[in-house]
């Protein structure tokens, strides 16, 4: 089997389709985990190990001896599984996530906390420091 | 001058000179001491092993974000595997050490909360019978604090009844965000103390300091300049004031001449070989693991066990706030990602010893986003609050999606930070087989959370269930005592009257060699619970006062 066929395998186990949100395969080539790996050259030795397998057993047979003969190679192959993922544009729609945005906002707005009463509260419960002065 | 073209200026001294004061490390503690010896005219350099921070690199702003920040960005040095960094000996510690190498220290990854020790840090021996009472007291040190935040460009609200009165802070506090008020309404129900949070991110610009954009990325680098580290706070005026600053440089020795008075320093510059900085003071800022470790590995054949531990403590007492976090989701949306990732809201409820409790001393809460979906998905183990032990199958699967949509944009993590007692089993030594990219040891880490600290934690824990259940929480993840979480490393060469049980003087200055100085947390005696740069920076302004103050006194070789 073909690396990006194993990968392929894996990732649609560890992401299925679900609800609204799609499989890993649906979304995500294997060129776009490869684009992935390309930020984190540390995992390449990993996740390229954790492909090296003919699947003839299950995907999840597979990622079950992994996580318990190769954590490295198990950790650079759900990384990067679940990392191209959620940086997916259709996916990140899907979830409402706009990436970090950046967002504006007035300063000097007079916060809610200070006219609904909630801070007033936390005021009115009094001091909570011990005093030193003297010590 | 623009912050970027930094990078280009502060020449190394010439050989040979001799300066008035050679500083190691150029993170928050040794850039205050370097800005204001500087303005005061003293001839200044400054050696850091790390790196200008490159802004492009960080990439909050990219879709990349989450996986690059894993490893590039990571707080623990060993995870991180950069050069410039040292690694650690963790094999012998309940708790990672983390810290950062580069210009701006490691606040290049802090989460910029804000705050003050509270009066009864420096007098818990007085109070509580444990410990010892610091030398000086919370209103000795309220000026320094006060000046230090209008340097940083702190944001917060004044009014805080868990602090004595004080003045406005320099910026408006920042917007604490839908998260910020559900942690709020949970104390709220509860009749507990919270307050909005305030954080070195100012809310307006501020010199070299943007203001902030609510990206939250903040623990991983703030790609808009906005968060408040010294490359932008300090060291465009240091440098205008005339310091030097030379980056890539390890300092491997404190040098020190018969009459055991400090020389200079010896340092492994970006070739690799060995330079000499003369220097009639020096002054240690490397942090508390940096430190002790510098001290150990100086004194040659003169100081077996390291230079100025005649009393035995250097490295002693490491102290580094056990830390638990619980995230809780909620059916409304949160908008859990957005910033700032410093603190929205914190709690001092459980700050004051109350011994029906079981344990002394207390906690200091803050109320933060919860971030991505790889984050919150905790199917990878970079967040604090992932169960190490389970089935992976839990975390994949249908289980992962249904984990990301009860979490991602619905939940709050609060950080638990338990006040920790000094012991002197729990320290810095140096590593016997493991060097850093000089070959130079490492420090090793010995520590164990104490049993005090166990109580402290779990009763917090059950605390903090009460509040946000009381707020409608619908799962709660809990992460105690986390094991990434020494992001604040105390109390390894104490202060103290006595030159046989402690390392300095309340001015930092070595009991053993009167013209070497330690100006990082390493000299504080006890560790509070609150987040500690504030206090460290402005303990450093009040020793660089001093010897300001005293400089026509100053034993020097
Ligand atoms: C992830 C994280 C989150 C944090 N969040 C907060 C927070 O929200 N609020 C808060 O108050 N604090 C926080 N902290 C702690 C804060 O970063 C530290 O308290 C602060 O940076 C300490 O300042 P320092 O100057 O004493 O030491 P550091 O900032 O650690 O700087 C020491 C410098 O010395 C250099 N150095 C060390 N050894 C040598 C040597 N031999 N030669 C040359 N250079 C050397 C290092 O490279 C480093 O740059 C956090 C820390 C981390 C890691
Ligand atoms: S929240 Fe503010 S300080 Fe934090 S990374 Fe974003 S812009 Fe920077």
């Amino acid at each position: 089997m073909s690396k990006d066929k194993t990968f392929l395998a894996l990732a649609d186990f560890l992401i299925p389709a679900h609800g609204e949100m799609p499989a890993f395969g649906s979304v995500c080539s294997f060129a776009d985990a490869e684009k992935a790996l390309d930020f984190r050259v540390d995992l390449k030795e990993g996740f390229h190990r954790g492909l090296d397998a003919d699947l003839a057993s299950s995907a999840e047979a597979h990622l079950e001896r992994l996580n318990k003969e190769d954590g490295a190679a198990f950790s650079a192959v759900t990384t990067i599984a679940i990392c191209t993922y959620y940086m997916n544009p259709r996916v990140r729609e899907l979830l409402g996530y706009p990436g970090q945005e950046s967002v504006l906002y007035d300063s000097k707005a007079t916060q809610i906390y200070l006219t609904d009463g909630s801070l007033g509260h936390v005021l009115a419960r009094g001091r909570k420091y011990r005093p030193t002065p003297g010590l | 001058m623009n912050v970027e073209s930094l990078s280009e200026r502060g020449a190394r001294a010439r050989r040979d000179e001799e300066v008035d004061v050679a500083i190691v490390g150029a993170g928050p503690s040794g850039s205050v001491a370097a800005l204001h010896l500087a303005r005061a005219g003293f001839s200044v350099v400054v050696l850091e092993q790390g790196e200008w921070p490159e802004y492009n690199d960080y990439t909050g702003a990219r879709p990349e974000h989450e996986l690059v920040s894993t490893k590039l960005w990571h707080p623990n040095p060993n995870v991180r595997d950069n050069p410039n960094d040292y690694p650690v000996d963790t094999s012998t510690t309940d708790i990672n050490p983390l810290m950062f190498a580069g210009v701006g220290g490691s606040a290049t990854l802090y989460g910029a909360q804000w705050m003050h020790f509270l009066p009864s840090d420096f007098r818990v021996r007085s109070l509580d019978g444990v410990a010892e009472d610091w030398p000086f007291s919370y209103e000795d040190l309220l000026p320094y604090q006060l000046e230090i935040e209008r340097e940083v460009g702190v944001s917060g609200l004044a009014g805080d009844p868990a602090f004595p009165p004080r003045g406005p802070y320099p910026f408006p506090a920042l917007p604490i965000g839908s998260v910020g008020l559900r942690g709020a309404l949970g104390m709220e129900r509860m009749g507990w103390h919270w307050w909005p949070g305030s954080n070195a991110i100012p809310s307006e610009k501020f010199g070299e300091l943007n203001a902030c954009v609510r990206r939250g990325t903040c623990l991983t680098g703030c790609p808009e300049g906005a968060k408040s580290t010294t490359d932008r706070s300090h060291w465009p005026l240091a440098l205008k004031a005339g310091a030097r600053l030379v980056t890539r440089a390890r300092v491997k020795e404190v040098e020190t001449n018969e009459q055991g008075l400090a020389t200079g320093v010896v340092y492994v510059d970006a070739n690799g070989r060995d330079r000499r900085q003369r220097a009639k003071v020096v002054i240690l800022c490397a942090n508390g693991v940096g430190t002790p470790r510098l001290l150990l590995m100086s004194g040659g054949a003169k100081h077996p066990d390291g230079l100025a531990n005649s009393s035995g403590m250097v490295g002693k007492r490491l102290m580094m706030h056990p830390f638990a976090s619980i995230l809780a989701s909620y059916t409304d949306p949160l908008d859990s990602w957005r910033g700032p990732f410093g603190q929205q809201v914190y709690s001092l409820e459980f700050y004051e010893t109350d011994e029906r409790r079981g344990f002394v001393r207390g906690s200091k809460w803050n109320c933060m986003p919860s971030g991505g979906p790889v984050g919150v998905s905790g199917a990878i183990g970079s967040k604090v609050y992932v169960a190490e032990e389970g089935r992976f199958q839990d975390f994949w699967g249908a289980n992962l999606h249904e984990n990301v949509a009860r979490r991602f944009g619905h939940s709050l993590i609060w950080g638990i930070v338990g006040e920790d007692l000094p012991e002197e089993e729990n320290q810095v030594v140096l590593s016997k087989d493991l060097v850093d990219s000089d070959g130079l040891p490492a420090p090793q880490i010995i520590y164990k959370v104490n049993e005090n600290s166990n109580r402290l934690l779990q009763f917090n824990i059950d605390r903090c269930l009460e509040s946000v259940r009381a707020a409608g929480a619908i799962e709660t993840l809990v992460s105690t005592p986390v094991r990434e979480s020494g992001w604040h490393l105390i109390g390894t060469t104490v202060m103290g009257d006595d030159p046989k049980r402690s390392v300095v003087d309340q001015w930092g200055a070595c009991h053993d060699v009167p013209n070497l100085y330690i100006m990082d947390a390493s000299t504080f005696p006890t560790s509070g619970a609150t987040n500690p740069t504030a206090t460290i920076m402005a303990v450093a302004l009040r020793n660089t006062r001093r010897m300001i103050a005293e400089r026509r006194n100053q034993k020097v070789a």
